[in-house]
């Protein structure tokens, strides 16, 4: 017998961000009392938002989140807090330098005249932890557990006030196999005794061995909700890709070009798995683009930190036209011949508050042509940054303008001008053409399709699987780290046989 | 362009009314306080353009303040808070001193010489903090605030027991020679050469900062340092370079003080132009040709001040007040970066909306 | 020197000076680790203890009692803690920007309020301000050896020792210290758990305040009766490198504090052994550098061995 009023509703819920960008725009389903929810989608979806929306850290910006069927409006951590929500965050929410009983107690500590009752704090969160069998050393600090232990912790504090319903945001990112195990089993414990879990995952095989219900999400909207009984992988795999678009394809080059990147066994260490890297192998070509595809964080941010010098290498070694470049430094790169568009335009990829003209001769430093000894031959400048407004078609006022009054593809285009301009050798395309208007993104894809006919070699890593697979010589995929797919660009190659090694389901190596 | 020129004078709009309110805050109390507000008023706005000579107390007091003022801004445009320039211009100003004293020169040579030494010894209350955070990492900002004190009393150590003059009353130096004071160049002022160089260097420094490819590389350094990083920059000897730049202008500083308008060295506590020159590049918002109309601006608060409390028994410890209001006041981000005056900003610009 | 210095600790006299030394350091440092902890370095101590030093003489002339005295300091310290966090999470100033501010208005304000109380800028003597007192405790002063040296000590001194195992518990022990902990080491997580960043800074930066303004009191009525021009010489940016020396917990605080005061007080005797009396008074301001930087050396080398 099932209950008639979801225990969490969502009503046409939407969300745009104060700098434009639409998060959520048609978020509407129920989740049951009692089971366990899946909510699926690529990045970009809406997933994340929805459920700050939900724990109360984000408003939205239309609609109604319904609790056991009534409206509810401003919604704080506190306030879902005292309503039996809990969030398992992606990012801990942990103090680091504080203990376990502190972190769980905080805000709603148990007194003892003026003291914290120490002692009370500390048989409670050892009964929450036994009650629920997530075991924790309670006197040890954040920073010295490990993370799998870090996340029961988090796990514990969700719990730690009457909690009804648990939302968990990527559990299993941090987690090795028998860790995901054995935190699946709790969250089946846990379902069983009456709690209702939410979560997020794009792994398909968790979702469906966890799951009763599943919720995909695609670009702020709800495509479907349905139990995972009735609907395949294959069906899921659909609905979180989208259509199936026809593109066409980069012309495949002969494949004798001399090898100009090798990465041999390189692995990275690091907190956040997104900067992880675990024995990756690869070579790229010169005139020869790779695509690197994969759920966001599986760890692209590590592949190109490493690629620019910005990250050391734990084991394995990098050359580059036949120089070793294991510990090259962001400025070896560069001389090397390494353009980048990182995936952080105003922050890594340019200074907003500086011009256009400054930003596009950045880093460029002693060109006679531009530059008299110290001094900035304005006039040269001048001509030359106006030459590559004109050819980059960059729209704007003046080049005398801030970066950030550009919109992001002219930004983007300002800072492909810059870093194409001197013929490199190794492009490092970092979602390129994400977020900006057809327009520029074509002819981005035109520039970089003719800096690799130059001899250059290219890697794109982009969640934009049309890009991908119209750019792209090979594909790679990354998850959790590894490459679990290597294949060629064929005709046959489509969104829809990438996603399961997105997703986890098959590797192909 | 029209636009864009439109835009920055909203800005500068808004951060006169801003000054403007801080000012009236403090002064209307002060006039309503004495039996003729209105001779208040008009001593403090008006009266330091009313003689030859108080328009030369103005520029006389911002010679020192606008290069501790450049000072400060290569170090903030840099990102570092090295706060040595107090300590800076205090042994610029002894070493000049000493150099005055000890060194047997004559000419045009002498007190450029001077400036030069006392330039050199300043830069050590800057570089010392900046080389212990480059090499191991120790805070510049506490390291500099202290040592600017051990350096104040090595330096009264080396007055007290090198050059000083047993004649004279309280603790001073010995006469400088004529040869190392600088000329006075309005009669009926103090006005001395070192306000040219004040304000050449603060051309220079703005001619530098945005005309160069080192200057664009500090900007960058300090606006944007994920870029300086990917752009692969040498951030770190950046950031000495700027503290070790910073240290030796507050060191000409106060070496050209010395010269400038004493005949005797007699300071026993630091003299506190280090702090006016921070809230002169705050107020400059860290652009070196500002530095000038900043520290003339403080300037003529300083000496509209010092008229009401001689004409009126008004402590001129009230444009200290004043000074440190609008310092916070120009830096309150709550004002300009408020939402709806950055819209205002964007609607005068027409631009287009966020992608 | 070193002789120097155990004589400092042995000897009853120079001991209870290395205490009346320590003091101000230590009630300023505390403050300076309260608000630390929280997320704000509070670089206007130096204009919190002067202000506090002129407020106290001022109460204490006008009504005579210098009790009176202590708690307007302690008042205008929490005022002035309350306005820095008002401009920082409210008006959004820097927190650098906002120290500096407070010290130069507060250095304009006390010569300006001196001047209109008693028509003179240099030093309060017009003013009859009292002097609090030194406490002596009935047994403990009779003990043979123990006894100079645990009774005779200003009040202000047993205070400030006092205050270290209070502050200790309070971070460690309180709710309220959790959240001081909680927000400065990791604000949105604290958020997260409900714990308002601007609420807590305004209440950490107030008692901040407090302790500043108890020092400046001592300074100005401790043991001698009168405030002069920036009397206060540094001791609130000594006070901050003794925080940063103590490592953010109130005993390491407490021990940088000792520190400093030993090496002041030596400073002191070996002027009165002929040796020149500003390099010695260059000491407390070189003696942080040094242990700071060693610190700060150690701190590197781990990070370098651990990646």
């Amino acid at each position: 017998m099932e209950d008639a009023i979801p225990i969490v509703a969502f009503d046409k819920v939407a969300k745009t961000y104060p700098n434009g960008t639409v998060a959520l725009s048609d978020a509407s389903f129920g989740i049951r009392k009692g089971s366990i929810h899946a909510i699926c989608g690529e990045n970009g979806a809406g997933k994340s938002t929805l459920m700050k929306i939900l724990f109360g850290l984000e408003s939205p910006s239309a609609g109604q989140v319904m609790l056991d069927g009534a409206a509810v409006n401003t919604v704080t951590p506190d306030f879902a807090g005292r309503h039996g929500i809990g969030m398992v965050h992606q990012h801990f929410s942990l103090v680091p330098s504080l203990t376990v009983v502190e972190n769980i107690i905080l805000g709603h500590e148990p007194k003892r005249g003026v003291l914290i009752d120490a002692r009370r704090a500390r048989d409670e969160v050892i009964a929450l932890a036994r009650r629920y069998e997530l075991d924790v050393p309670p006197d040890a600090r954040i920073e010295t557990l490990s993370i799998a232990a870090q996340q029961k912790v988090e796990i514990l504090k969700a719990l730690s006030r009457e909690t009804r319903l648990l939302i968990l945001d990527e559990p299993t990112a941090v987690l090795s196999p028998p860790e995901i195990e054995e935190l699946f089993s709790r969250l089946r414990d846990l379902r069983d005794s009456g709690l209702t879990i939410l979560f997020i995952s794009h792994k398909l095989h968790e979702v469906r061995a966890l799951a009763d219900t599943v919720t995909v999400l695609r670009a702020g909207q709800v495509v479907d909700t349905c139990p995972l009984a009735e609907v395949s992988d294959a069906e899921i795999t659909r609905m979180v890709m989208g259509r199936d678009v026809d593109v066409s394809r980069r012309q495949r080059q002969a494949a004798n070009a001399p090898v100009l990147l090798e990465l041999k066994n390189v692995s990275t260490a690091g907190n956040d798995p997104a900067d992880r890297l675990t024995d990756i192998s690869l070579t790229i070509r010169a005139d020869e683009i790779v695509g690197v595809a994969g759920v966001d964080g599986s760890g692209q941010r590590g592949l190109a930190a490493v690629l620019s010098g910005l990250m050391a290498l734990s084991t394995g070694t990098i050359s580059f036209a036949g120089t070793d470049m294991t510990r090259a430094s962001t400025a070896q790169w560069r001389r090397a011949g390494l353009a980048y568009l990182p995936a952080d335009r105003f922050t890594q990829g340019g200074t907003p508050a500086l011009s256009l003209m400054e930003n596009a001769i950045a880093g460029t430093d002693g060109d006679p042509a531009i530059q008299w000894g110290p001094f900035l031959r304005r006039g040269a400048i001048r001509s030359r940054v106006q030459a590559m407004v004109r050819e980059f078609a960059v729209r704007t006022r003046g080049i005398g303008e801030r970066l950030d009054s550009l919109s992001g593809g002219n930004a983007q285009k300002l800072i492909a001008a810059r870093e194409l301009a001197g013929a490199p050798k190794l492009l490092l395309a970092d979602q390129p053409t994400r977020g900006i208007d057809v327009a520029s993104a074509a002819f981005l894809h035109g520039r970089i399709d003719a800096v690799a006919r130059g001899g250059a070699a290219v890697l794109l890593i982009t969640a934009d699987l049309d890009e991908l697979l119209r750019l792209a010589d090979r594909v790679i995929v990354l998850f959790n780290g590894r490459i679990v797919a290597d294949l060629p660009n064929k005709t046959d190659l489509t969104p829809a046989a990438l996603g399961p090694y997105m997703l986890g389901l098959e590797t192909a190596a | 362009m029209m636009r864009s020129i439109l835009a920055g004078l909203t800005e500068f709009a808004l951060t006169l009314v801003v000054v403007a309110a801080v000012i009236l805050a403090v002064l209307v109390p002060v006039a309503l306080s004495q039996p003729d507000a209105g001779e208040v008023l008009r001593l403090f706005l008006l009266g330091p353009f009313g003689t030859m000579r108080h328009v030369g107390n103005i520029l006389e007091l911002a010679t020192p303040t606008m290069l501790t003022g450049l000072a400060a801004t290569l170090i903030f445009r840099a990102g570092s808070f090295n706060l040595g320039i107090e300590g800076s211009f205090f042994v610029g100003g002894i070493a000049a001193t000493a150099a005055a004293l000890l060194l047997p020169l004559t000419g045009f040579i002498a007190a450029p010489t001077a400036i030069i030494v006392g330039a050199l010894f300043g830069s050590l209350a800057c570089m010392v903090p900046g080389y212990l955070k480059v090499r191991f990492g120790a805070s510049e900002m506490v390291n500099s605030l202290v040592l600017n004190f051990a350096f104040l009393y090595a330096g009264v150590f080396i007055l007290n027991y090198f050059l000083r003059d047993p004649n004279a009353g309280a603790l001073m130096s010995y006469r400088l020679p004529a040869d190392f004071g600088l000329d006075r160049i309005m009669q009926g002022t103090r006005l001395h050469t070192g306000v040219i160089v004040a304000f050449a260097a603060c051309i220079i420094g703005g001619i530098w900062l945005y005309g160069t490819r080192g200057g664009l590389n500090l900007r960058i350094v300090g606006l944007g340092p994920g870029f300086a990083q990917h752009l692969g920059l040498n951030t770190s000897a950046l950031i000495m370079r700027a503290q070790i730049a910073g240290g030796l202008i507050a060191g000409m500083a106060g070496a050209i003080e010395v010269l400038g308008l004493y005949n005797r060295f007699s300071w026993v506590a630091l003299p506190g132009h280090g702090w006016t020159g921070i809230t002169v590049a705050i107020l400059a918002r860290e652009n070196p040709f500002l530095v000038i109309p900043a520290a003339l601006f403080l300037a003529y608060l300083q000496v509209g001040g010092d008229m009401l409390a001689r004409n009126l028994a008004v402590p001129s410890e009230v444009v200290g007040l004043v000074t440190a209001a609008i310092m916070l006041a120009v830096t309150a981000t709550a004002i300009f970066r408020h939402p709806a005056f950055l819209r205002l900003i964007r609607d005068i610009k027409g631009e287009e909306q966020a992608a | 020197m070193i002789e120097a210095i155990w004589n400092n600790l042995t000897d009853p006299a120079l001991f209870a000076t290395v205490l009346r030394v320590m003091t101000p350091l230590l009630l300023a440092a505390l403050g300076v680790l309260i608000s630390d902890r929280a997320g704000v370095l509070n670089i206007g101590m130096e204009g919190m203890m002067l202000s506090g030093a002129l407020v106290g003489v001022l109460a204490s002339a006008w009504t005579g009692i210098p009790f009176v005295g202590l708690l307007a300091a302690i008042a205008c310290g929490a005022l002035l803690g309350a306005l820095m966090a008002g401009a920082i999470n409210g008006l959004g100033t820097h927190f650098i920007i906002t120290g500096i501010a407070l010290n130069l208005a507060a250095a304009s304000a006390t010569t300006l309020g001196l001047y209109l109380a008693t028509g003179d800028k240099g030093m309060s003597g017009a003013l009859q301000s009292g002097v609090l007192p030194s406490l002596h405790i009935p047994l403990v002063r009779d003990m043979p050896i123990l006894g100079p040296m645990l009774s005779g000590h200003h009040m202000l001194t047993y205070a400030a020792i006092l205050s270290v195992p209070v502050v200790s518990i309070m971070l460690a022990r309180t709710p309220f210290g959790l959240h001081i902990r909680a927000v400065g080491a990791d604000a949105k997580a604290a958020a997260t758990a409900g714990v308002s960043r601007n609420r807590t800074q305004l209440y950490a930066l107030m008692l901040s305040g407090v302790f500043g303004g108890a020092a400046g009191a001592y300074l100005s009525m401790g043991y001698v009766s009168w405030f002069a021009q920036n009397m206060t010489a540094g001791r609130g940016f000594i006070a901050i490198a003794a925080e940063v020396m103590g490592m953010g917990t109130a005993w390491g605080t407490f021990a940088a504090a000792a520190v400093l005061g030993i090496a002041e007080t030596t400073a002191i005797t070996m002027q009165a052994l002929g040796l020149p009396n500003e390099l010695m008074q260059m000491i407390p301001y070189i003696v942080p550098v040094i242990v700071l930087t060693v610190y700060a050396a150690r701190r590197q080398a781990k990070a370098r061995a651990h990646s």
